[in-house]
């Protein structure tokens, strides 16, 4: 068996809820810098995952169960309280489509400075321009500011910058469906493309199909503990029967 | 992300923030050029009016613009990384190259001044030498990586101490008549003017003075003095932000 190219081992992380907030130097002043009341919030507990080269794993969850926090975590954004996180192979995390966008910058210059934040290269950005703006629909538009855009054309740059920022592991949280039916399509072809290509990716979603028809497994998290692992349209289908209260 | 790609975005990050702050236009390019040239024409005329000794000008408008530097660019490192939350929190971005990219803009008035202070001291016939100019672009050096250094923990400690951006305002206004502006350090007794020379600033606008108006070369030991404060200054908003950096998405 090959070396999982992410490991997540014993992962747990919580939050501290302080009940006084202090935010400022002189709040700590006149608070004699004594510790603060806080409470602890786990969000994830003992989590353990593996991604191996070429797979696609799915999390479903409900709502505040530790999925956005998991992926935070792989992504390196967060640091686990206890536990490790291997990575042995490059992360392009699409958590939120069209971070930081300047809306006063036309496209050309949103697709370097988002390409750029991502992890591209000047070089790889400007020699994939003309197909990102190919994929996105929005030639004509390149020189347009983006404050003038329409939701839908922000989000289709978006999506095909993320798709061409792609390096070996894919990380998406929610961020599957957006756009009319004829551009999900194609967003939905691009991923199947990636996945050929032998890219690995871990998705996060509250939609069964997406993970049943776009993921090998899955894990299901409540509470922030794995509850479920297997085929992606079992725990899809767990998830859903999980949704559905008992009669 | 590679040392290459980091390069990238850096310079991404200031074309992009020149070109929204200047609407991308050639007039904007040209008058942000313009205005540290303007501002040094009017200081020198107006000092020129008040003050008859020529060099006291010089010197004057050499310390204010040094100090202009490290005011603005100290308060726009201070608050880069809160500006840029919504990056950090959703991307792994080196944080660096935010508080980098922040201070851009200081910067590139700074080097507009010191290009213009040399064209003006070659226009009254007191042109610096090759030395004395290579001198004042490692000084100009040096406090850029003090800005960057004190940018660096400055700028993550913002996002626990919320009101940090105001001290700093008294501390810069104290500063301000710590360094030797207004005044010459000659005035002070020597004993105190170690003291002095703690003040990050001071040192810079000293030996920039000595190098550019009076023409001569500090001390060797001055030099290895400014490079241990810069080493120190940089080291330590260096160890704070690789500290508090991993948690910054969660300070926020």
């Amino acid at each position: 068996m090959t070396t999982p190219l992410v490991e997540v081992d014993s992962v747990s992380k919580a939050f501290w809820i302080p009940d006084e907030p202090r935010h400022t130097i002189r709040e700590h002043v006149m608070a004699g810098f004594a510790p603060r009341p806080r409470r602890r919030l786990p969000v994830l507990d003992s989590v353990s995952l593996q991604l191996r080269q070429g797979e696609a794993v799915g999390v479903m969850g409900a709502n505040g169960c530790g999925k956005s926090t998991l992926l935070k975590l792989v992504c390196g954004i967060y640091i686990p309280d206890e536990g490790t996180i291997t990575t042995r192979a490059a992360i392009t995390p699409i958590l939120d489509l069209g971070v930081g966008w300047n809306p006063e910058l036309d496209a050309v210059d949103n697709v370097y400075l988002i390409g750029g934040m991502m992890g591209l290269s000047l070089m790889e950005i400007s020699r994939s321009l003309d197909s990102i703006l190919e994929f996105a629909e929005l030639r004509p538009y390149a020189r347009m500011h983006l404050k003038n855009y329409s939701s839908g054309m922000a989000a289709r740059l978006a999506y095909a910058v993320a798709f061409q920022a792609v390096r070996d592991v894919l990380v998406l949280d929610e961020v599957l469906a957006v756009g009319d039916a004829g551009f999900k399509k194609r967003c939905e072809q691009r991923y199947r493309e990636i996945r050929a290509a032998g890219h690995t990716t871990l998705v996060v979603s509250h939609e069964p199909y997406i993970i049943g028809a776009f993921c090998d497994r899955a894990v299901m998290l409540q509470q922030g503990r794995i509850v479920a692992e297997g085929p992606a349209a079992d725990v899809a289908a767990a998830y859903l029967a999980n949704l559905v209260p008992a009669t | 992300m590679t040392s290459s790609n980091s390069i990238g975005l850096a310079w991404t990050l200031i074309r992009t923030d020149f070109k929204t702050r200047f609407h991308g236009t050639f007039s904007g390019f040209i008058w942000s050029l313009l205005k540290p040239a303007a501002l040094f024409l009017v200081l020198m005329s107006v000092f020129s009016f008040l003050f008859k000794d020529p060099a006291y000008k010089l010197q004057l408008v050499v310390g204010l613009f040094l100090w202009d530097f490290f005011a603005e660019g100290t308060k726009c490192g201070l608050t880069a990384l809160h500006a840029k939350s919504f990056l950090f929190r959703k991307l792994r971005v080196p944080l660096w190259i935010l508080v980098v990219a922040a201070i851009a803009n200081p910067f590139i008035t700074m080097t507009v001044f010191s290009v213009v202070l040399v064209l003006f001291l070659t226009a009254i016939g007191q042109a610096p030498s090759l030395a004395a100019i290579g001198l004042f672009a490692f000084y100009c050096l040096s406090m850029t990586f003090i800005v960057i250094g004190f940018s660096l923990a400055a700028s993550v400690l913002f996002l626990k101490y919320r009101d940090l951006n105001q001290v700093w305002d008294m501390v810069t206004q104290a500063g301000f008549f710590l360094a030797p502006i207004i005044y010459p350090l000659g005035i002070v007794p020597e004993k105190f003017h170690f003291y002095f020379y703690v003040w990050p600033p001071t040192p810079i606008i000293e030996f920039s003075r000595t190098a550019l108006v009076s023409g001569h070369a500090p001390s060797l030991l001055a030099h290895v003095y400014l490079l241990v404060e810069v080493v120190v200054v940089l080291g330590l908003g260096a160890m704070v932000l690789k500290r508090m950096g991993p948690r910054a998405a969660e300070l926020v």
